[in-house]
């Protein structure tokens, strides 16, 4: 036996059927966390672009030098390697609302990130917001809305698993007080207690489909079915934890299945989050297809995503490759 | 000059000692004493830190048996501290770290704290179970509300559970934010130290509103965090807890009857007449929150 037995067959579980021929987007999915197996699986399932937002490791970074080499990953090494599977790799860049907390390495990070902001793929500032809803984590809120405000840059909010109706007003408000418009602004993680305020007030609502502690995708067909369509986006926010980076085309298909209308599905799991982000200046959808042409063969910085003896996955138009 | 341990430290070291004594090999305790000797004699931080590290090669991770005497003598000495469930080199860490002297607060507090910044997980469970220990106390808050940020089980529960540090010392927002989290995590509420002296309004708020987002998505809610919004019952979550007390389930039902004996809101007493047996359980001391925790 060799690599090339050892790689995935590409196969067809039946809700991809039922998806067939559409385009995704996620725009909330931590691949620095994920592995490339997911990503060819994204890839068959008609994922063609993700935005990646910097978060929390899961264990606390002790120095500025372990967030610049992050920031730089994120737009470095995982967008190359999103790439190689034809996927189009954006991101967001901020001081996630948890490491706010240590101040001092907080402020060196506030420091660094006008370094990064500009950089090409980087389509806002995110995510940022509340966890504990300290006094630490609202300083460093305020602040990077400024940085967004003068960027002219999106914004992607993450509200708090707990107290998070009282976190998402909060993070709402304040985004008001330093004169955001909510059309910038993505609030995400919302469930069936937060959407009809933040869709009240003119902010996009994110919905994050993610096992047991956030939403569940029968949950997100009555959502869509009782909000519609308008400003409401879907993602995975697949990360380190039991987590699902198909949950976008898996709550599409169960969409299709609940009779929802295919150009609400659309808008939900693809032309949404491009609409929001796209206000970053950075999103152009014509590069999803130069991408798809993907050469597994390329290198960055002499690295390659093919580990000895592999195939490279080359690419030229159909959706599963063998 | 104000005194570093605000307990008798050395009776605690003591009672400590004579538990790993008993409980260790010879050549754990030969190989613990030698690196005492050396300790006292270099001072050299990086011997001791050495010593908090290794441990676990030198003493086993058996779970240690604590007599009663034991037992008690500790939570005397300090309100609500229990080494119970502990294992040896988890109770061998805690002893080393009384080993540091703590008369230059700046310097005992740098070295602990660059024990937490390097620390695995079980060094971060003995560091956070040791903190009604530490010399400082007010100089450990900000670390332990950080240890409640951590997503690791274990590390959690030897902040939230049988410690009687973050009642004592943490400040309201980051005290309601452990219980909190110890509500997401699935953590035995029941035994987190001083959880209803630190009840309190704003945490039991919040706790309706999440009781409501468990509700939106189809999911049980813990009857324990009823306990905590039981002094605050007012007309905004009164229907809150007539919908428990209409539970199918007993528990939640029999949480509902203790947070109305426990509420001074008026149309909480009448509802408990409705139900005669489960006041008298109340009132005969059956029926308590510890009494329903395992059934939680």
């Amino acid at each position: 036996m060799t690599e090339k037995d050892l790689q995935p067959l590409s196969y067809s579980p039946a809700y991809l059927d039922k998806i067939k021929g559409m385009r995704f987007f996620d725009p909330h999915v931590h691949m620095t966390s994920r592995t490339t197996d997911d990503y060819q699986a994204m890839a068959d399932a008609g994922i063609v672009a993700i935005i990646e937002p910097s978060f929390w490791l899961g264990q606390p970074r002790t120095g500025v030098d372990t967030f610049r080499d992050y920031f730089s990953s994120l737009i470095g090494w995982e967008r190359f390697r999103s790439s190689q599977f034809g996927i189009k790799h954006y991101c967001t860049i901020g001081l996630n609302s948890k490491e706010a907390n240590n101040e001092r390495l907080a402020e060196a990070v506030m420091e660094m990130l006008p370094l990064f902001i500009y950089k090409e793929g980087v389509v806002g500032i995110g995510e940022i917001g509340f966890d504990d809803q300290t006094a630490a984590e609202e300083k460093y809120y305020r602040a990077q809305l400024e940085l967004a405000k003068e960027a002219g840059l999106p914004v992607q909010i993450h509200t708090p698993h707990r107290d998070k109706k009282k976190g998402t007003q909060r993070s709402m408000d304040i985004a008001i007080e330093h004169g955001l418009d909510p059309h910038m602004v993505i609030v995400d993680h919302n469930n069936e207690e937060t959407v009809k305020e933040v869709l009240d007030r003119g902010f996009w609502a994110a919905f994050t489909i993610y096992p047991f502690t956030k939403m569940g995708n029968e949950r997100m067909v009555a959502v869509v079915k009782q909000y519609g369509s308008e400003r409401i986006m879907v993602n995975s926010a697949a990360d380190w934890g039991i987590s699902d980076p198909l949950a976008v085309p898996k709550t599409a298909a169960l969409m299709h299945e609940s009779g929802i209308d295919t150009n609400d599905i659309h808008l939900v799991t693809y032309r949404n989050a491009i609409t929001a982000f796209a206000q970053s200046g950075q999103i152009n959808e014509a590069d999803f297809d130069t991408v798809r042409d993907i050469d597994q063969s390329l290198k960055f910085n002499g690295s390659t995503v093919l580990r000895g003896g592999q195939q490279p996955r080359v690419n030229k138009n159909s959706t599963i490759i063998r | 000059m104000e005194n570093a341990y605000h307990y008798d430290k050395e009776k605690v070291e003591a009672l400590l000692w004579d538990v790993i004594q008993q409980q260790s090999t010879d050549n754990g305790l030969a190989w613990l004493q030698q690196r005492t000797a050396n300790w006292k004699t270099t001072a050299a931080v990086q011997q001791f830190n050495l010593t908090f590290t290794a441990i676990p090669r030198f003493l086993s991770k058996n779970e240690i048996t604590v007599s009663p005497e034991t037992a008690t003598a500790l939570r005397h000495l300090i309100d609500g501290y229990t080494i119970h469930g502990y294992t040896l080199d988890r109770l061998a860490r805690v002893w080393w770290l009384l080993q540091l002297p703590a008369d230059d607060r700046k310097t005992y507090t740098q070295t602990i704290e660059n024990l937490f910044d390097a620390a695995e997980m079980n060094e971060l469970v003995a560091l956070y179970g040791a903190l009604p220990l530490l010399a400082w106390p007010e100089a450990w808050r900000l670390r332990t509300a950080e240890g409640i940020r951590s997503n690791i089980g274990i590390v959690l529960q030897a902040i939230m559970t049988d410690n009687p540090y973050p009642a004592r010392y943490l400040e309201e927002p980051a005290w309601n934010q452990l219980v909190m989290k110890a509500f997401f995590t699935e953590k035995p509420i029941h035994q987190i130290s001083g959880l209803d002296k630190r009840a309190n309004q704003p945490l039991a708020a919040t706790l309706t509103d999440y009781a409501h987002e468990r509700w939106a998505a189809g999911r049980p809610v813990h009857p324990q965090l009823w306990r905590l919004v039981a002094p605050f019952i007012n007309d905004n979550n009164w229907p809150d807890i007539q919908r428990i007390w209409q539970s199918e389930n007993s528990i939640e039902k029999e949480a509902a009857a203790l947070a109305c004996a426990m509420s001074p809101y008026e149309p909480a007493h009448t509802l408990l007449h409705q139900d005669k047996a489960l006041q008298q359980e109340i009132k005969d001391g059956t029926l308590t929150w510890d009494a329903l925790a395992p059934r939680c």
